[in-house]
């Protein structure tokens, strides 16, 4: 995984972990292992792991405990009603932006 | 967090803590520094020098810098029962890692304030009335 798609994922990560909630709950580390499937190899664990503290105090999440085998006990995250939302509002963002650069790559492609 | 902050403390107690600081907190930090020391040896080392560079960004005390380092005791508990590479864990720049982390507590809004009084002053300067809320 390159720099720059590095540095472009760091902006878009909330929004992808909140799509990813979305479809079902999940905790951690199931989540790092989506990313790194998905080709996100360089995501560090601990990235994830902050990001999932910011959203739960930010109450887009709603997390359970439960006993995992090894370890201490699993945070599995759910996606509320505020998260959803805050969702849409990444998708229309994301879509504006989308289109934006998508005009500004074909403009230079006609040049 | 430990339910025990709800609990009614003896007088004598509160008026020992003016001297000692909350012994609920200590007690607690305790409790992290001891799961920390079960740890696997590299994952130990890679805590310690963690620590080491949150000190830096003052004192660890609050029920919310305590949350902070229990958290941290989660992440690294669980990435030693997973197996999960070291490398996996802080990913290529350890820094970026932390300073991500430590926005969500205290310690990292100490230095946000800095950052808000800093914007603040630039837009007095810049002659704007309201600062642009960020």
């Amino acid at each position: 995984m390159g720099k720059q798609l590095t540095e472009m994922l760091k902006g878009t990560l909330e929004g992808i972990v909140l799509a990813i909630l979305a479809g079902r709950s999940a905790y951690g580390y199931e989540i790092t292992a989506w990313l790194r499937d998905q080709g996100f190899s360089d995501i560090a664990e601990g990235t994830v792991y902050a990001l999932l503290v910011r959203i739960e105090q930010r109450g887009f999440v709603d997390v359970a405990k439960v006993p995992s085998e090894k370890g201490p006990p699993r945070k599995v995250y759910s996606l509320n009603p505020r998260g959803r939302e805050h969702l849409q509002e990444f998708w229309r963002n994301w879509a504006f932006l989308a289109e934006r650069l998508d005009h500004l790559h074909k403009g230079e492609q006609s040049t | 967090m430990t339910p025990e902050s709800t609990e009614e403390k003896s007088r004598y107690r509160r008026y020992l803590e003016l001297f000692t600081g909350s012994l609920d907190d200590k007690k607690r930090y305790r409790q992290v520094k001891a799961r920390m020391e079960r740890l696997p040896g590299n994952y130990r080392t890679a805590y310690d020098a963690l620590e080491r560079y949150l000190m830096f960004f003052g004192r660890a005390d609050g029920p919310l810098a305590l949350e902070m380092y229990e958290d941290l005791a989660d992440l690294f508990e669980q990435s030693a029962a997973n197996a999960t590479p070291i490398r996996e864990v802080f990913g290529d720049d350890p820094v970026e890692f932390v300073e991500a982390f430590i926005q969500n507590y205290p310690v990292g809004r100490w230095m946000a304030k800095e950052r808000e009084r800093f914007t603040s002053a630039v837009a007095r300067a810049a002659g704007e009335a309201e600062r642009r809320a960020s």
